[in-house]
């Protein structure tokens, strides 16, 4: 089915079969490749996107259900030369070790510090607790998010 | 109508897998919804918010012959406050309820329900009506609204009709909508004022889990004495479908609050019910804790001093 998607402020006309997921057709159809693929099921936030700028897992919205929506990826954030201030922050706090799950957790935070620039550290441990990180754990990740919302 | 696409059995090869495309619909009203899920068959899903309908999809194996796309139908979302009642619509989003100063205002208990559902990420996109249609035994939002008694509206081809949450369940996964019947919307009274709820859900983790046992109650009391004028409770997890625990509540009908009237109260909840043994949980550590969690929501509903 022919359908257009507004990503990242741009128009994408694509062709998709119904049961493609609006993760895959990121993917494989538009080489947005930032959002991973984790566990596909809606578990563990590494393909989150904003969907009118709220975060939601791309693996469990059907492509053609995403019309309409105003869809952010990892992409429309930040790029290597220019990089987010929560980028920035995970960096700066070494909260990385595979990186695997996180452009979802920056997404994750650009969502809750956009709707919410001042959270409390129990607020920023809520807002990222959709996405799993399976390398160390969150505290390095809380104290970068902590760190933007300061600045 | 917006009838997208029918290449029923049109086969895709991708990356050598098959990929079976099926129908799909995005009706613009009420009417049509219902007439295609009415004639379609039980066959054809109604899709809401996706979050449990993809993951079925994509286990597979499915012999689903289209989707209907519920996301035109806006009548279906958002809230009406008219006297003591609210209505709910079935397409409202988890993470709009808890958005609502009325609903935290009036109904606490659902809030601390639908904050326990999921992750924000699932909030955004599962709906109430989703939540109370996929007859989870184990689902949060859906425990609450049996023990708020919450009235479910459901529209058909031929009638509309109205269904107590507690009528609603036939078994886990089923309900008792019939093919082409669509629920619509979710009717809570305020509850009587003196009135005190509480949710308990137990997990293994503080976040992203799927009750164990879940119970919410409610105890509204007599004014100005210790007395209980009528106590709701309701348990998930333990059993086909979620249960309102009538011999407790009974017992606990005009007497006085005390500490041990709340603990025969549990017993009564635990004997009452009959859980699995399954991957999440065993029978007998489920019983034991709806006794442990229906005595302490009671007291903290009470007010934690006895």
């Amino acid at each position: 089915m022919p359908i257009s998607l507004q990503i990242n402020g741009e128009t994408y006309e694509v062709n998709v079969p119904i049961k493609k997921t609006l993760l895959d057709v990121l993917r494989d159809d538009l080489a947005l490749t930032g959002t991973k693929k984790g566990c596909d099921s809606g578990e563990c936030g590494a393909c989150t996107v904003l969907m009118d700028g709220k975060p939601v897992n791309s693996c469990i919205i059907l492509a053609v259900d995403a019309v309409g929506k105003q869809i952010s990826t990892i992409e429309g954030i930040g790029g290597i030369m220019e990089l987010h201030p929560i980028q920035e922050a995970l960096v700066a706090h070494g909260a990385i070790q595979c990186g695997y799950c996180t452009p979802g957790i920056v997404m994750s935070a650009k969502a809750l510090l956009d709707s919410n620039p001042h959270p409390t550290e129990s607020e920023v441990r809520e807002g990222i607790t959709g996405n799993l990180c399976r390398c160390t754990g969150y505290v390095k990740v809380v104290e970068a998010i902590m760190d933007v919302s300061r600045r | 109508m917006v009838d997208i696409l029918n290449i029923e059995n049109e086969i895709n090869f991708l990356g050598g897998e098959v990929l079976l495309d099926i129908n799909y619909w995005e009706p613009e009203s009420l009417m049509d919804a219902v007439s295609i899920l009415a004639n379609r068959g039980d066959q054809v899903r109604a899709l809401a918010g996706g979050t449990d309908l993809l993951v079925k999809m994509k286990k597979g194996p499915i012999n689903w012959k289209g989707i209907v796309n519920l996301k035109g139908l806006t009548e279906l979302k958002g809230f009406i406050f008219e006297g003591n009642t609210i209505t709910i619509g079935a397409l409202t989003q988890i993470s709009a309820l808890i958005e609502n100063p009325l609903l935290n205002l009036h109904f606490p208990v659902l809030i601390d329900a639908a904050r326990s559902l999921g992750t924000p990420q699932v909030r955004n996109l599962a709906t109430i009506g989703g939540n109370l249609c996929n007859a989870s035994p184990a689902a949060d939002v859906a425990l609450v609204l049996l023990m708020y008694e919450a009235r479910l509206l459901i529209a058909g081809a031929n009638r509309s009709r109205k269904v107590p949450v507690r009528e609603f369940y036939v078994g886990p996964g089923q309900t008792v909508l019939q093919q082409g019947e669509i629920l619509t919307a979710i009717e809570i009274d305020l509850p009587p004022l003196n009135s005190k709820g509480m949710f308990y859900k137990l997990g293994k983790r503080k976040s992203h889990e799927i009750a164990l046992v879940n119970v919410a109650v409610l105890l509204t009391t007599n004014p100005g004495t210790m007395q209980i004028a009528k106590a709701r409770i309701a348990v998930g997890s333990v059993a086909s479908t979620q249960l309102r625990i009538k011999d407790a509540e009974d017992s606990l009908i005009d007497s006085v609050a005390t500490l041990s009237a709340f603990i025969q109260a549990a017993e009564l909840a635990k004997t009452a019910v009959n859980p699995i043994d399954d991957v999440r949980s065993t029978a007998s550590y489920r019983k034991h804790m709806v006794g442990v969690l229906t005595k302490r929501a009671l007291v903290e509903a009470w007010g934690g001093e006895l």
